[in-house]
């Protein structure tokens, strides 16, 4: 799929926020400051996504640090991981560790240490089992929010992945927000796609989705720039070996599954 | 010999005031010696009360007092824990009555940069502790403790820092003894028991007690009454038992009201934990775990055995604020059989070794350290299972490859698991990912059409495989499975297994194992 940027005659690969600042422009006055059709400047430093035509439209040209990111699924297992294991992986050979807050599955540290993530950088946080039959009634994530607020308000963790429940109540993004404010990296929270209706505080949001064997649809849901009309594709590390590739495309083209003769299939795998 | 003295004047209010709940501290608080006042708090005096007054009066005066006997042992407790704050800065401390602690400094000024900054130390060592302390120093012990509870604050410069008021200060004998010159004679110990026959002799002060003839004096008033005026000038020995340091923690504290809830606990814990950490300290050590103990009153002739809550610090700490801390989200998870009235504290385990320096700027130290007491925190509140590092395991059956383990404070800075070299960048990975990131906790069965498993009503198809894996014959686990990577309709990467259980031949079944993220 080719790659649409906005700005007209800029370069392939090439945002907005490369362009060079002409003098006296209104940008240059405040850091805070951007102009409708250009990418904001971060004052914090920001961690390379690892994922070129990602960064070029990300703003700073990388996840920002010290804010939340919101990446929205409409189920775990769309290639998030893949996604976002460059960044962490890089943040990794910084000695700075990782939290992971309620992970949808257990994760596999074989496939994790093949994605490059240093699973003895690596914390898992779950919350307590059967919370609500205990005496106190709590609010169903009242443990991951306790925790997540905890470690981002620490400012000792390279960067930190939520999955958060779908209903929470209005005030937790936003006491998250000022939360991670004190955390020097990216946070990432990862909820279910039908949120992205609901108003959210986090500067940045996508929305995920599989665009095939090993790609990956991001569309900008959000961010501090212009709107960007057309999803990106995103080619994920792979899976599949190539014949195994070529194999998943072929079964993609017709309609999947219904018209494969089943003869092709069964020499495929022998039995 | 140059020997400071740090007065309580308020011990035995203090010490009582420790015992209630946070709540009660601001009513007025009075104690009591044989039907008269003896110590009033602040919030008592601004309705009139003052030491001295009966306690009919007393009540007249604020309905809402409350009325407490001074207790020899609690306040002895208090001033223990203050000696073991001063042990810190020298070994030779000792206790002098019932609320004077002496220490002998002339060896620790150069260590620690001149008295003042030892009386900052001093200041801040004693400050958790909660009392107002008055200082002084002199070259002889008792002349110390004497302008220390005297305090002629119009003669000498005072300066305050926090709840320290340094008082006089003199390094030499001949200036002692003009200062003391001035003291009343009741000061002496000895002298409180013939205040009034002193004082119609007309002898107030010390200088009028030096200018007698000492054979009469002594025949009058005995012995110890000179003995002391002696000592106090630094005429004749003072030898002193110097207090020692126990080798294990141990103190309690009597509560006034029945603590309920982990709040009122909790306040009353605090003050325990000020004075171990003020023996830690003098120890030069770290405390690694303590034992709070919670005894609860007798309730139809049956004693309850105590609760006993032991909190482990995975990083040895020397901070009462993180042990405070670690302390409320353990009581959080606490139900207490039944109110509790006495608070027992207890520690042996202690590393000795240095704090950890502050840092200007922050270092990976730091951060390991802060990122441990994170660990800790999270710990301490989710329960320890719940915090858990990933192990990889060399073993071919998926749900046993990785092992989440609880993570221990250290465990990030363990050995080495057994793991390939991760791929240098995040991009160029050596060979296909085969393992999916998610794992399902329980494998999914699948329903089957057409000889395709289905997933969530649609056919995924086939795309790699398969992967056998047979393995734990050995182990009572007998795993026989054929793997594939199946591609579901949106896309998206999944790892699915046939079974190949010998009981099940030819029956095909399909699970979902995991997904590839």
């Amino acid at each position: 799929m080719p790659l649409r940027t906005p700005g007209g005659p800029a370069p392939a690969l090439r945002g907005p926020q490369h362009q060079p600042l002409l003098p006296g422009a209104p940008e240059s006055l405040h850091p805070a400051l951007w102009r409708a059709h250009q990418l904001a400047r971060p004052r914090q430093a920001v961690a390379a996504s690892g994922h070129a035509e990602l960064d070029a439209q990300l703003p700073g040209g990388g996840w920002p640090a010290g804010v939340l990111s919101e990446l929205l699924l409409p189920h775990a297992g769309v290639g998030e991981l893949r996604l976002l294991a460059p960044a962490l992986a890089a943040l990794q050979r910084q000695q700075r560790s990782v939290m992971w807050f309620d992970p949808p599955a257990a994760p596999c540290a074989w496939a994790l240490s093949a994605l490059g993530i240093d699973v003895r950088q690596l914390v898992v946080v779950h919350s307590r089992a059967g919370l609500s039959s205990a005496a106190r009634p709590l609010l169903p994530a009242a443990d991951i929010l306790w925790a997540l607020e905890q470690a981002l308000k620490s400012g000792h963790l390279g960067a930190v992945l939520a999955w958060l429940p779908a209903r929470l109540p209005a005030d937790a993004l936003r006491r998250l927000q000022l939360a991670a404010q004190a955390h020097d990296g990216p946070a990432f929270l990862l909820r279910d796609a039908q949120m992205r209706s609901q108003p959210s505080a986090a500067p940045l949001r996508l929305l995920l989705g599989s665009a095939g064997p090993d790609l990956l649809q991001v569309t900008l849901l959000k961010r501090r720039g212009p709107p960007l009309a057309q999803p990106l594709t995103l080619a994920l590390a792979p899976v599949l070996s190539a014949p195994a590739l070529a194999r998943a495309l072929r079964g993609r083209l017709p309609a999947p599954g219904a018209t494969e003769p089943a003869a092709a299939r069964r020499s495929a795998f022998p039995l | 010999m140059l020997w400071l003295a740090l007065h309580l004047p308020l011990l035995s209010l203090e010490a009582f005031c420790a015992t209630l709940p946070a709540a009660a501290a601001q009513r007025p608080v009075v104690l009591l010696s044989e039907h008269r006042i003896t110590h009033v708090n602040r919030a008592a005096a601004e309705r009139g009360l003052r030491p001295g007054i009966k306690r009919s009066t007393a009540l007249a005066l604020a309905p809402e007092l409350l009325i407490a006997e001074g207790h020899a042992g609690r306040d002895a407790a208090a001033l223990q824990a203050v000696a073991h704050a001063a042990l810190a800065y020298t070994p030779a401390v000792t206790l002098h009555g019932a609320q004077t602690v002496l220490l002998e400094i002339q060896a620790s000024l150069r260590l620690f940069g001149g008295l003042a900054a030892l009386q900052q130390r001093l200041a801040a060592a004693v400050a958790p502790l909660g009392h107002r302390v008055r200082s002084a120093a002199a070259p002889t012990a008792l002349g110390a403790a004497l302008l220390a509870q005297w305090h002629p604050a119009k003669r000498a410069g005072r300066s305050e820092q926090g709840d320290l008021i340094a008082g006089p200060h003199v390094t030499d004998l001949s200036a002692l003894q003009t200062l003391l010159d001035g003291a009343p004679v009741w000061l002496l110990g000895p002298g409180r028991d013939h205040w009034e026959a002193l004082q119609g002799m007309g002898l107030q002060t010390l200088s009028d007690l030096r200018q007698l003839p000492r054979a009469g004096l002594a025949r009058r008033f005995g012995e110890g009454l000179m003995g002391d005026l002696d000592r106090a000038l630094g005429l004749q020995a003072d030898p002193r038992l110097w207090v020692e340091l126990p080798a294990v923690f141990e103190s309690r504290l009597e509560l006034y009201t029945r603590a309920e809830n982990s709040e009122q606990v909790l306040s009353g814990a605090a003050v325990l934990l000020a004075r171990l950490v003020a023996w830690a300290q003098a120890r030069h050590g770290r405390v690694a775990a303590f034992t709070l103990a919670m005894l609860h009153e007798r309730q139809r002739q049956t004693t309850r055995p105590a609760t006993e809550l032991r909190v482990e610090l995975a990083e040895p700490a020397l901070d009462a604020a993180h042990l405070q801390l670690l302390l409320r989200e353990r009581l959080a998870r606490l139900v207490l059989a039944a109110p509790t009235l006495e608070l027992r504290l207890h520690c042996r385990h202690l590393v000795a070794g240095h704090a950890p320096n502050g840092e200007l700027f922050p270092t990976h130290a730091g951060a390991a350290e802060g990122l441990t007491r994170l660990l800790e925190r999270l710990r301490a509140r989710l329960g320890d299972a719940q915090v858990q590092r990933l192990l990889p395991v060399a073993d071919h059956r998926p749900e046993r490859a990785s092992l989440a383990v609880p993570a221990q404070g250290d465990g990030l800075r363990g050995p080495a698991p057994p793991l390939p070299a991760p791929a240098a960048a995040g991009w160029a990975l050596p060979l296909p990912l085969h393992r999916p990131a998610w794992l399902l906790p329980e494998p999914l069965p699948l329903p089957e059409r057409d000889a395709q498993p289905l997933l969530e009503g649609r056919p995924l198809q086939l795309v790699s495989g398969p992967e056998r894996i047979e393995a734990g014959w050995w182990d009572g686990t007998p795993t026989l499975r054929d793997y594939f990577i199946a591609q579901a309709e949106d896309g998206s990467l999944v790892w699915i297994y046939r079974g190949r259980l010998p009981g099940v031949v030819g029956e095909v079944n399909w699970f979902l194992q995991g997904r590839f993220a």
